[in-house]
């Protein structure tokens, strides 16, 4: 009974308690109510948010301001009134390599302000100010290309010359003259896209791991053994092998372990290896991009427009398929007389020996363990979308426990990673940010913009082959990431675009498009370069040759996939 | 230790300097030494750590391309050894060609100017000079594929 009592007082008292603090935050709200806000949002020409700007509210002919606030990442912003609110007001907004713009509030808003009410102002749009800075960012950003393309310095030095001229400009032009200005570094870290570096480096450790397995070897000695001598059955099946290959692994790790592999195949079936070794780059080239981690241009393409693996699965393997059927044709047909010319039966017993014992697994231990986690891998990358898991995590996660398992020499392991690949693409991700952040690329977004119009089938065709065409002779990574946020605003801006049809023709473009020239990917610069060292040099024309009419095939199949698959 | 040291690449140009080292080899009664390098100088354009891997897999095909000239060989009559060795191509030949005080030196020459060889033809009378001055071998210069 007394325990009973005890209770009910308890009860009264939390009760009490509870109504205590309820009936002071009441009344504290009560006794301190907000102030007016004035709310807005500003955008550029292109209707992307300007985030950043300094907007403030000024009576007339003040020079103090009485509120300030800057603009958030979609491009709001929010001014909280003072007590006392004069009689007419002005709103001044500036930003950096924009111009700037006063609006002056109308009498109603003013006096619903003064009597206590929040007013949303109009959108308002920034105009864009070309400027110093505008030039010296553009010459930098073509600068650095020029130096990827002519070879004249290393990818990653050109990037990272690049980055320090645009930090140089800015810190020691700007005393001299303010329209030098760029950015500062907090501002460029804003660009850098951790997701591509973190994503990227957890690959390289799983790479660095698969590839001293054998399996590459081992795979195109089955390629071999499956053909049964014949060139003509051999070629489709490597270039099966080396695409499959691609489309989970970077091209260049791929061509550097198989084409070392063909040349000795070829060569004990007494052919050329180039009838080969071109088809197979190509196909490395054309069907890397059917998922997110085939190529790093995807990769940056599925990090910038929220691209999931499934998506690019889902959305480019049919036209990928497809564009490799055109491609083994076309390579059936070029090759033919080579193709049909050779068969395995003048073949030395000594380099079918030597050819036997190259294709062993050389670590099946670590090959059974690296299988079991990249299956593991690829469920996350697949199952990543609905539990919200960024695929670097997955990356990372994946490259962790390979090493845990395994145990190999951290500092082998370590060493695998291509440090100068992410100093080049942190780099790069500064130097695209500045040309972003001065307007080059909204400029180019406009002009393209004005091109295609609202046709979503022009766009998709310009997108698909501008970049086809310029990724034969522009290193293609910074192409693609220049050209992300202009693919961003034409899918903002097209109706219907928001289907992604113009970053799968971005993916599309910049992949195939390094099958028009010898310079036009890493992995083609690779397997020519083995090749010489073998006694078969590829020469820029030979390449060509081959490679662009492969091109035009591979993209415009490719481009009818898209045309079904976003279109009709 | 004296002998003829063939420096090769492969390929097809590769062809006319084997048949003149092994006519030599059967002239002298001389041991015959094939030797490929492995030269990584093409990986300089490309991002990669992948160094180790790749001179291994460059030195698996260098043991290849030297066990196809080697039964070329020993089709006629002749015993030969291949060498591999990695690092700048004019060093690493000069090197070995004194580390087995050579006889002769049988490299290829390369048939057009604009071929990509490591030997142009004004490239290649200096190495011929160098290489007879510092290794006190002759240098005889086959047909075509110049190393």
């Amino acid at each position: 009974m007394r325990k009973g009592m005890r209770l009910q007082w308890v009860i009264v008292l939390l009760v009490g308690i509870s109504i205590a603090l309820v009936w002071a935050n009441t009344g504290s709200e009560a006794e301190e109510p907000l102030p007016p806000l004035l709310t807005g949002s500003v955008f550029d020409r292109q209707e992307q948010p300007v985030v950043d700007a300094e907007v403030t509210l000024r009576s007339p002919g003040e020079s103090e301001p009485l509120a300030e606030a800057r603009t958030q990442p979609d491009g709001r912003y929010a001014l909280s009134l003072p007590e006392s609110t004069p009689d007419s007001l002005v709103v001044h907004i500036e930003r950096v390599h924009f111009s700037e713009i006063d609006i002056e509030l109308s009498p109603e808003a003013v006096q619903a302000l003064r009597a206590g009410q929040s007013v949303v102002l109009p959108d308002t749009n920034l105009p864009r100010q070309v400027n110093a800075a505008f030039w010296v960012a553009t010459l930098i950003f073509v600068g650095m290309l020029v130096l990827i393309a002519t070879g004249k310095l290393h990818n990653t030095l050109a990037a990272l010359l690049g980055a320090s001229l645009v930090f140089a400009v800015s810190y020691l032009g700007h005393p001299i003259s303010e329209n030098l200005f760029i950015f500062g570094f907090e501002t460029s870290l804003t660009y850098v896209d951790w997701n591509v570096i973190f994503l990227i480096m957890g690959m390289m450790i799983v790479i660095a791991v698969v590839e001293r397995t054998g399996i590459f070897q081992w795979m195109a000695y089955q390629a071999y053994r499956l053909s049964r001598g014949h060139l003509w059955l051999l070629l489709p099946i490597l270039m099966v092998v080396t695409g499959v290959a691609s489309a989970f692994l970077d091209n260049v790790t791929t061509m550097l372990l198989m084409t070392p592999i063909t040349i000795q195949i070829a060569m004990a079936m007494g052919a050329n290896p180039l009838a080969l070794l071109l088809p197979a780059v190509m196909a490395s080239n054309v069907v890397g991009i059917s998922t997110l981690i085939g190529t790093p241009t995807n990769i940056l393409i599925g990090s910038y427009a929220g691209i999931t693996f499934n998506d690019f699965l889902v959305n480019l393997t049919p036209g990928v398929l497809l564009a490799l059927v055109g491609l083994i044709l076309y390579s059936e047909f070029i090759y033919r007389k080579q193709l049909l010319g050779s068969s395995s039966g003048g073949i030395s017993s000594v380099l079918l020996e030597k050819l036997a014992e190259r294709g062993r697994i050389t670590e099946p231990d670590h090959l059974k363990k690296a299988a079991v986690v990249g299956a593991g891998m690829l469920i996350l990358f697949v199952i990543g979308e609905q539990i919200h898991l960024l695929p670097a995590v997955t990356a990372i996660i994946g490259a962790t426990a390979l090493m845990v398992w395994i145990r190999p020499d951290i500092e082998e392991m370590i060493e695998a990673v291509d440090w100068t690949t992410l100093m080049f693409f942190i780099c790069l991700f500064i130097v695209v940010g500045a040309i972003q952040e001065v307007g080059l690329i909204s400029l180019i977004a406009e002009l393209i913009g004005r091109i295609v119009g609202d046709n979503l089938f022009v766009a998709m065709m310009v997108v698909t082959w501008f970049s086809a065409v310029l990724s034969t002779v522009v290193a293609n990574i910074p192409f693609t990431a220049a050209m992300l946020p202009v693919v961003g605003y034409l899918t903002a801006t097209i109706p219907g675009a928001e289907n992604m049809a113009l970053f799968y023709g971005l993916s599309v473009g910049s992949a195939m498009g390094g099958n028009g020239s010898l310079i036009g990917a890493s992995a083609n610069m690779v397997t020519a370069g083995i090749a010489e060292r073998a006694g078969h040099p590829i020469s820029y024309v030979h390449f060509l040759r081959k490679g662009f009419p492969a091109l035009l095939i591979t993209v415009a199949l490719a481009s009818i996939w898209l045309v079904v698959r976003f279109l009709l | 230790m004296n002998g003829i040291v063939c420096a090769i690449r492969g390929g097809p140009d590769s062809g006319a300097t084997i048949a003149r080292a092994i006519t030599l080899a059967q002239e002298t009664e001389q041991p015959l030494y094939f030797l490929y390098i492995v030269n990584l100088d093409f990986m300089s354009r490309t991002s990669s750590t992948r160094v180790q891997v790749i001179s291994q897999e460059m030195h698996e095909m260098g043991e290849f391309i030297l066990l196809s000239a080697r039964a070329e060989a020993e089709a006629q009559g002749i015993t030969a050894k291949g060498v591999v060795r990695h690092g700048n191509v004019v060093q690493e030949i000069v090197a070995f060609c004194r580390e087995i005080t050579a006889n002769y030196l049988v490299v290829g020459q390369p048939r057009f100017q604009d071929e990509e060889s490591i030997f142009t033809q004004a490239l290649l009378a200096q190495f011929v000079q160098q290489a007879e001055e510092q290794t006190g071998a002759k240098v005889v210069l086959a047909g075509g594929g110049a190393e």
